[in-house]
């Protein structure tokens, strides 16, 4: 070490140490974070808390962080517009007749929501308003109908565009286009294991499903959802064909939106659009000085290199292919039960590259596998984003939902080692459309 | 949760905070719907002759994006909505004042910390300007005193209302 005070392995225990205590006495995690790096700050001669202010300060001065409350606020917009209504009935007349129906709506809606909107925190908050009280009027349990609206919800940041890729792009410069790619496939197989579970439960508990629609109402319900299914295809193309950054990508998620809402389906009133901006910010707010505060802490872990020294631990396991992506997915699952999945990015995907990299892990692949795991941790306690909101807009404690979160879990989890055992999963649309982004 | 704000507050303290909160949330809806202008603008300008391809668009949005997450994250004080981690048994009401006293403690903390450095750390801009613009880089350091300030003002009452509930008087 270059002339400081603490070791690697006492700093360590600091700022781990600190952050449990405070997290655990209530201290919202974002400011636990700050505290933990208080000690050290004062500790360390050539360090003091001015280090705290301008690492946060270069958190937040990032053009790619942006896309966050752009896409909230896209999210929004769709729903004071008018544009997740139409969704609605879409999925209504294609899955509404299968078993759990009121549920399999839920799921099919997430995944549409997801293609348009990035955040999966916005999905949970919208999607708990719309479905947890429809489904427990029709004779759902209330447990089921948080977990399966919590769960659902994470496909945002899977099937793209999503925050995370783009953050993670950013992070590690890789290629936000395949990233964008590479998240279809795992997307689609997570949510059809979610449908298949709903199926699986509506069998068991006798949940009600509505009449089959006609091929005429499916027919009609995609003519008028059709502005609203453009728009993927509008942002993804445009990133993947190098129109605008992610960023700019994510802006013009929001203008679309806003156009769909103003022209096209014309729903959109001033005090809707005041709601929308307000929300977005309270949101993005909360969630962005999170990632400040943990960018602060990162940023301690690499001064005292303290990824380094418990890499070198790592490497000496000599793990393979396969065990090298089982233990980043459990790191990673592990780190999401206590971070939300920005800060995690920042914290741990430097740390873990240099392991995908030795056993020739593609990047694509690599960060797939994080992004999955990470999008699991929005619905794990004590720290899932996700399940929180939907509980939070049900009245009820995490604790009440756990048991059916945990259930419907393990099918997507066989989809995460799918993904982790056979990268073709992640890497063949990449491939097919466009190999010059992988290396 | 809306701790302090549910009912018309009667005090003049509380009737201030109110007011400011009402003004933070006024100048953070605005500060959203402006940050779709220079990005907007940013991708008109490559596409089109209309206007021209300002330099300055890419860091005017990063600094209007700086104030909406501090002025998003003083809200969140003031509202009780910064995520927290609970992993304790359901408590009584009091248990529970007790729990968010210590969180509110921690929020203090930090608040402080944000106001003395970050003071040193306005002045540590004064003088200097942003790289395109040339924007007086103090406009974007001062949000972090006044953050710090704010989350002061806000917990105040907060940490009133959480000692009346545990000394009975609430």
């Amino acid at each position: 070490m270059t002339g400081s005070v603490l070791s690697p392995g006492m700093a360590a225990l600091m700022l781990f140490g600190s952050f449990f205590l405070f997290m655990f006495m209530r201290v919202p995690v974002a400011f636990a974070l700050a505290l933990a790096c208080l000690p050290i700050l004062a500790i360390e001669p050539r360090l003091d808390t001015m280090n705290l202010m301008q690492e946060t300060f270069n958190a937040y001065n990032s053009f790619i962080l942006l896309a966050v409350p752009f896409f909230l606020l896209t999210a929004n917009l769709m729903n004071v517009g008018g544009t997740t209504d139409r969704l609605l009935k879409l999925s209504r007349t294609m899955v509404g007749h299968f078993p759990g129906g009121l549920a399999q709506i839920n799921v099919v809606l997430s995944i549409f929501f997801a293609g348009i909107s990035g955040s999966s925190t916005a999905d949970a908050a919208s999607q708990s308003k719309i479905f947890i009280d429809a489904q427990t009027k029709e004779g759902y349990d209330l447990s089921f109908s948080v977990a399966i609206t919590a769960v659902s919800a994470v496909l945002a940041v899977i099937i793209p565009p999503s925050i995370l890729m783009i953050v993670w792009g950013g992070i590690l410069t890789v290629s936000i286009g395949a990233l964008f790619l590479a998240g279809i496939i795992p997307g689609l197989l997570i949510g059809l294991a979610q449908m298949a579970t709903v199926h699986a439960y509506a069998k068991a508990r006798g949940y009600p499903t509505y009449p089959r629609e006609t091929w005429r109402a499916l027919l009609c319900a995609t003519w008028i959802a059709v502005p609203a299914l453009m728009t993927p295809g509008i942002i993804i193309g445009g990133k993947i064909f190098g129109w605008f950054t992610a960023t700019e990508s994510a802006c013009i998620a929001v203008l679309y939106a806003a156009v769909l809402s103003l022209f096209v389906y014309r729903e959109m009133d001033l005090k809707g659009l005041y709601a929308a901006l307000l929300d977005t910010g309270k949101l993005a707010g909360i969630a962005l000085f999170c990632v400040g505060t943990a960018s602060a802490f990162g940023w301690l872990l690499a001064y005292y290199k303290i990824p380094e020294a418990i890499l070198t631990g790592v490497s000496a396991w000599g793990m393979g292919f396969a065990a090298t992506g089982f233990f980043i997915a459990f790191v990673f699952l592990v780190v999401g039960c206590f971070l939300d999945a920005i800060p995690a990015i920042i914290i741990c995907a430097p740390i873990l590259e240099p392991l995908a990299k030795a056993v020739q892990m593609d990047p694509v692949h690599f960060a797939m596998i994080g992004i999955v795991s990470l999008a699991f941790g929005l619905v794990t306690p004590p720290y899932g984003l996700c399940l929180m909101i939907s509980c939070a807009v049900a009245r009820i404690r995490i604790r009440d939902a756990i048991k059916d979160t945990g259930i419907m879990l393990v099918p997507m989890l066989l989809v995460l080692a799918l993904v982790i055992v056979w990268p073709r999963v992640s890497l063949l649309l990449p491939q097919l459309i466009s190999p010059e982004f992988l290396k | 949760m809306t701790d302090a704000t549910a009912t018309k507050p009667p005090g003049l303290w509380r009737r201030l905070t109110w007011f400011y909160a009402e003004l933070l949330s006024w100048l953070l809806a605005i500060t959203v719907g402006l940050l779709i202008i220079p990005v907007s603008l940013q991708i008109f300008s490559r596409y089109t002759e209309l206007i021209p391809s300002y330099i300055w668009t890419e860091e005017m949005a990063r600094f209007m994006f700086i104030w909406t997450i501090m002025i998003g994250a003083m809200i969140g004080v003031r509202e009780s909505t910064h995520f927290e981690v609970d992993v304790w048994p359901q408590m009584g009401p009091r248990g529970e004042a007790v729990a968010r006293l210590f969180g509110r403690l921690g929020v203090l903390m930090a608040g402080l910390v944000f106001v003395s450095a970050g003071i040193e750390f306005t002045r540590f801009a004064w003088k200097r300007t942003s790289e395109l613009a040339d924007l007086p880089l103090w406009y974007i350091h001062v949000a972090w005193p006044v953050t710090g300030f704010s989350w002061l003002a806000f917990l105040g009452e907060q940490v009133v209302a959480d000692l009346k509930i545990i000394f009975g008087r609430a």
